[in-house]
C-alpha cells in the first residue's frame, strides 16, 4: 500500500523524513554559562515569590518587583538561547528550565492552596475519587469535569500512594505534565525545522502565549491534555520521519495518548480529532506518499464523539451555550448591535470596580502582538518557501493566521473568552512559524550580539505581553488568604467557613456566591452550587427574597445558603481573599443581602459579620 | 528479564516502590517511592515494550517515558474504576507494578538473550567543573527557598481580621447545642457570650479571651419546651461595648427537616 502511494505521489521527498535535527556547533566558553543562567532563574523566582509574599503582606501595592523577577527568570535563557553556541542538549536543558521557572512562578502564587478558579473544581474531583474510590462522582460548580476524569484519576494515583493532598499530588502531576510539555514541543519543532536552535527559541516563543504563565499552569484538565497532545504531535512527525518499519511504536504511542487525551478534556479531543482529519484531507490532496493518517483521524474522532455521547453528554449543555453566546456577541458587536468589548477590563459580570490595567502594560501588551504579527509576515514566506510540502507545517500557518483572527474576538464581550481558550492551542502554530521570523533576525552578519539583544527584549515584550493579557493585572501576585496574627495564623472568611463546613457539617448542600461555594468545594469538600446554573447568583445577590427563590432552593435541595456583603463576594478570582480596606474586597452591598433569610425566619448557623450562612431547615 | 539489567532494575524497583508506597507510613519515604513508580516507571516498561530496538536519544526516550507514565496513570484509572474495588491505593500499587513487570518480561522478550548496551542518560553531558556544580547547588536551594517562602502565612496588619460566631445541636438527639467563637483578628480580643432559649431562664454569659486564630467551644443544654420548638440564641458581644450586638446565630430545635 505505500509503494502505491509512493507511485502515485508527485512528491518524492517527504519533508520530515529527511530531516533530523542538525546539532549545533561544538559548546564554547559563553559568558552566560548555562549553570548562571540557571542561577538567575532561580534568583528570579525568588524575587517573584518575595514579591506575592509583599502583596501577601499587604506591604505594597506595586507589582514592580514581581516584573523584576520575570524578567530575571526569561531574558538571560533567552539570550542565550538567541547564541549559536548552545549545544542540542543544552538548548533543551534551557527550555527545561524555562518551563520549570514559570511553572515556579505559579506555584509560588499560589502558597498552600489552590487559588485559581478551576483548580477548587478539580481538586475536588480528585478529592472525591480519593474518597470514594470512583470516577464520575458529581461535581456541583462544573458539572462536566466529572466525566473528563483524565487529570484527577492521574492525581489520585499520586495521592493514595504517596499520602498527599489534592494540592501536593496536583502540583507535582501538572510540574511533570509542563516539563512534558517543554520537551516534547522542541522535539516537535526540531523535526519539522531541522534546527535546534530553531526549536527552542519556537518553544521560547510559545510562553509569550497569553495563558501559558497562569492558565495553562493551573490544576485543571487541560493543563495535562494540551502537553499529551503535544506529545501525539510528536509522535506523529517523529513516526513520519522514521522508516515504515519503526512506525508501530510510535503509533502505539499516539493511540493510546489519543486515548488518554479523549477522557481528560473534551476541547482538546476535539482539536485534535481536528488536526488528524485536517492531515488526512491534506495527505489526500497534497498526494503526500506517507500513509494518510486517516485511521488516526478515525480514532480522534470517534473517540472524541464517542465519549461525548456515552459518558459525557452534558459537555453539550456545557459547551454549547458558550459557544452559541460567542457567536452571538461576534454577529452583535460586527453588526453594531452591541458595544465592543474594551480590552483590559473586566468582564461586566465582575461586581467590584477592580483596577485597570496601566496605560504603559496595554501597550506594551498591544506591542508583543504587533512583534507577533512582524515575526509572522516575516516567517510565513520562510515557511512556505521551505516546508509547504509538509501537512502538518501549513496547518500550523493556518494556526498562526486564524490566531489574529480569534484575537479580534476580544472585542465582542460573550466571545472574548473562547478567543483566549483557543489562543493556546493557536499559539502553536504562531510559534512555529515565528520561528522563521525570529531566524531572519538572527541570520549571520553584522551586529549580531545587538540584534542579539534586540531578538531578548522582543521576546521579552511578547511573554510580558502575554502576561499582561491574560492574567488581571491587580492579580498578578497574590493576596493573603491565610495571615499569620500573634504568631498563630488567621484565615480569610471564605476559608475559615469552608473549614467550618468541611469539619462540622460534611456533607452538607450549600448554594453560595463563587467567593464562597470553590472553598466550600475544596478545601471544605462540601456540594456547593453557584453562578447561574441554577440561578444561585441572584438568590444570594439581591436584599430581596423573591418568590421563586426558596422553591429552586427546595428543588436542588440546598439547605444551606452563604450570604455574602461583600461585593467581591461574586469574583471567582479575587472574591475568597482577606478585605483590605482601602485597596480591595471592601465594598458591600445592602445590608439585606445578608439578613433577608433572617426575616423568614430561619437560623444563622455561622456569622462573621459580613458573611451569614443560614440553615432553611431549621425554623419555627 | 534475566540478562537484561535495565530491566530488571526497573521491574524489581516496581514492585519495591509499590510496597513501600502502599504500606510504610511515612509521608516523605511514600512520595520517594510514589513519584518513580507514578511517573517514570510505567513509561519505561511501555517504552521498552513497543521501542524495543529503537535508537531514541536519551532525553527524547526520557520524554516520552513520562508522557507514557502520564498517559498510563489517565488509562490506568478508568480502568480500575471498572472493577468493584476502584481506586484505592493498593490497586493503584498492584497495576502499576504489574503494568511494570509485565512490560520489562515482553520487552525482555522481545530483546532475546542478548544484553544490548545500556547507553547513560547524561553521557554526553560533561562532567560539571566544581564552580559550575556549585551554583547549580545554589540554583536549586534559592528554588526551594523561593517556594518554602510561599507556603508561609506571614503578617498583613492591612487585612482586615474578624470574628466568627457559630452554634450547632450537639449530638443527633439534639437536646444540647454547642456554640462556637473563632477570632480571626489580628490581635487578641475579649467578648461576652450569652446564650438564651426561648425560656428566659435558660439564658446564660460566658466572658471569652481569644488570641488570634484560637476558637472556643461552649455547651448549653436546651430543655425540651412544652410545645413548639426551642428557639435557641447565642449573641456575641464585644468587651468594651456590651450594648453593642456584635455577632448572633440562632438554632430552632429539633431541626424541622423541611424547606420553609
Amino acid at each position: 500500500m505505500v509503494s502505491a502511494r509512493q507511485g502515485k505521489s508527485k512528491k518524492a521527498k517527504p519533508a520530515t523524513a529527511r530531516r533530523a535535527p542538525k546539532a549545533a556547533a561544538a559548546p564554547g566558553r559563553d559568558a552566560l554559562s548555562l549553570p548562571l543562567v540557571a542561577l538567575l532563574a532561580a534568583v528570579g523566582l525568588l524575587v517573584v515569590s518575595v514579591a506575592n509574599a509583599l502583596s501577601r503582606a499587604t506591604l505594597t501595592e506595586t507589582s514592580l518587583i514581581y516584573w523584576a523577577g520575570l524578567l530575571l527568570i526569561t531574558l538571560p535563557i533567552f539570550f542565550k538561547l538567541s547564541s549559536k553556541e548552545p549545544s542540542y542538549r543544552q538548548r533543551l536543558v534551557l527550555v527545561l528550565l524555562l518551563g520549570a521557572a514559570l511553572y515556579g512562578v505559579k506555584v509560588v502564587h499560589d502558597g498552600i492552596y489552590f487559588t485559581f478558579t478551576d483548580e477548587f473544581v478539580h481538586a475536588y474531583n480528585a478529592e472525591s475519587i480519593a474518597q470514594h474510590h470512583h470516577l464520575y462522582y458529581f461535581n456541583s460548580i462544573i458539572p462536566t469535569t466529572a466525566h473528563y476524569p483524565g487529570l484527577e484519576g492521574a492525581t489520585s494515583a499520586l495521592m493514595m500512594l504517596t499520602g498527599m493532598s489534592s494540592y501536593g499530588a496536583g502540583t507535582i502531576l501538572v510540574g511533570a505534565a509542563r516539563l512534558t510539555f517543554m520537551a516534547a514541543l522542541f522535539f516537535l519543532f526540531a523535526r519539522l525545522s531541522g534546527s535546534a536552535r530553531g526549536a527552542a527559541l519556537g518553544v521560547a516563543i510559545y510562553t509569550g502565549s497569553s495563558n501559558f504563565l497562569y492558565w495553562g499552569a493551573q490544576f485543571s484538565y487541560e493543563s495535562l491534555s494540551l502537553p499529551l497532545m503535544v506529545v501525539v504531535l510528536m509522535a506523529f512527525v517523529e513516526r513520519e520521519a522514521g522508516s515504515p518499519e519503526r512506525r508501530t511504536p510510535w503509533t502505539a504511542l499516539i493511540v493510546l495518548g489519543i486515548l488518554g487525551i479523549t477522557i481528560t478534556h473534551h476541547l482538546t479531543s476535539y482539536g485534535l480529532a481536528l488536526v488528524f482529519v485536517a492531515l488526512a484531507i491534506l495527505y489526500r490532496v497534497m498526494k503526500i506518499e506517507r500513509p494518510n493518517p486517516w485511521p488516526l483521524a478515525l480514532l480522534a474522532a470517534g473517540a472524541a464523539i464517542g465519549w461525548l455521547l456515552i459518558a459525557a453528554r452534558q459537555t453539550v449543555s456545557y459547551l454549547f451555550p458558550v459557544l452559541s453566546d460567542a457567536l452571538k456577541a461576534i454577529w452583535d458587536t460586527a453588526s453594531g448591535e452591541s458595544a465592543p468589548r474594551t480590552l483590559f477590563h473586566q468582564s461586566a459580570d465582575v461586581a467590584e470596580e477592580v483596577g485597570a490595567t496601566p496605560l504603559p502594560a496595554r501597550a506594551l501588551a498591544l506591542l508583543a502582538v504587533l512583534i507577533l504579527f512582524a515575526a509572522l509576515l516575516v516567517g510565513i514566506r520562510q515557511v512556505w518557501r521551505r516546508h509547504r510540502e509538509e501537512p502538518l507545517v501549513l496547518l500550523f500557518c493556518a494556526a498562526a493566521v486564524v490566531f489574529f483572527g480569534a484575537l479580534a474576538l476580544r472585542f465582542a464581550p460573550a466571545a472574548w473568552e473562547t478567543g483566549n481558550r483557543a489562543g493556546e492551542f493557536l499559539f502553536l502554530g504562531l510559534a512555529f512559524v515565528a520561528i522563521y521570523g525570529a531566524a531572519e533576525l538572527l541570520r549571520p552578519g553584522p551586529r549580531l550580539q545587538r540584534r542579539r539583544l534586540l531578538f531578548t527584549a522582543a521576546l521579552g515584550v511578547v511573554l510580558f505581553g502575554g502576561v499582561i493579557s491574560g492574567w488581571p493585572w491587580d492579580v498578578q501576585t497574590t493576596r493573603p488568604l491565610q495571615v499569620s496574627a500573634d504568631g498563630n495564623e488567621i484565615d480569610s472568611e471564605s476559608l475559615a467557613l469552608a473549614k467550618f463546613a468541611g469539619k462540622r457539617l460534611d456533607g452538607g448542600r450549600f448554594a453560595a456566591p463563587e467567593a464562597e461555594a470553590r472553598p466550600l468545594l475544596n478545601p471544605g469538600g462540601q456540594i456547593a452550587f453557584a453562578g447561574q446554573g441554577p440561578d444561585i447568583e441572584d438568590i444570594v445577590n439581591t436584599g430581596q427574597l423573591e418568590p421563586w427563590q426558596l422553591p429552586l432552593l427546595e428543588e436542588n435541595q440546598l439547605p444551606y445558603v452563604v450570604t455574602d456583603r461583600r461585593l467581591a463576594s461574586g469574583d471567582s478570582i479575587r472574591g475568597f481573599y482577606f478585605t483590605v480596606p482601602g485597596r480591595y474586597n471592601h465594598a458591600l452591598r445592602e445590608r439585606g443581602v445578608v439578613h433577608k433569610f433572617a426575616r423568614l425566619p430561619v437560623a444563622r448557623v455561622w456569622d462573621s459579620g459580613r458573611v451569614v450562612l443560614y440553615d432553611l431547615k431549621d425554623r419555627p | 528479564v534475566k540478562g537484561h539489567r535495565d530491566l530488571t532494575i526497573a521491574a524489581v524497583a516496581a514492585v519495591l516502590c509499590a510496597l513501600v508506597a502502599a504500606l510504610v507510613p511515612v509521608e516523605i519515604i511514600r512520595v520517594l517511592a510514589a513519584l518513580p513508580l507514578t511517573l517514570y516507571l510505567p513509561g519505561f516498561a511501555l517504552v521498552a515494550a513497543t521501542f524495543d530496538g529503537e535508537e531514541l536519544a536519551a532525553l527524547k526516550r526520557l520524554t516520552i517515558e513520562v508522557a507514557a507514565s502520564l498517559i498510563v496513570l489517565v488509562l490506568g484509572a478508568f480502568v480500575l474504576n471498572i472493577f468493584p474495588f476502584g481506586l484505592t491505593t493498593a490497586s493503584w500499587a498492584v497495576l502499576l507494578a504489574l503494568f511494570v513487570v509485565i512490560g520489562c518480561f515482553w520487552a525482555a522478550r522481545r530483546r532475546g538473550r542478548e544484553e544490548r548496551p545500556q547507553r547513560p542518560l547524561f553521557a554526553a553531558v560533561p562532567r560539571p567543573s566544581p564552580g559550575s556544580a556549585v551554583l547549580v547547588g545554589v540554583a536549586i536551594l534559592i528554588g526551594a527557598a523561593a517556594i518554602a517562602l510561599a507556603q508561609k502565612p506571614l503578617p498583613a496588619k492591612h487585612a482586615e481580621g474578624y470574628t466568627a460566631l457559630w452554634m450547632l445541636p450537639a449530638d443527633s438527639s439534639e437536646e444540647r447545642v454547642v456554640v462556637g467563637v473563632q477570632s480571626n483578628e489580628q490581635d487578641p480580643a475579649a467578648y461576652r457570650l450569652r446564650i438564651s432559649s426561648n425560656r428566659g431562664s435558660q439564658s446564660r454569659t460566658y466572658r471569652v479571651k481569644l488570641d488570634p486564630g484560637e476558637e472556643r467551644t461552649f455547651e448549653a443544654e436546651v430543655p425540651e419546651p412544652s410545645a413548639g420548638r426551642a428557639h435557641v440564641v447565642a449573641s456575641l458581644y464585644r468587651e468594651g461595648r456590651p450594648g453593642h450586638l456584635f455577632r448572633r446565630v440562632t438554632r430552632w430545635l429539633p431541626r424541622q427537616q423541611s424547606f420553609p
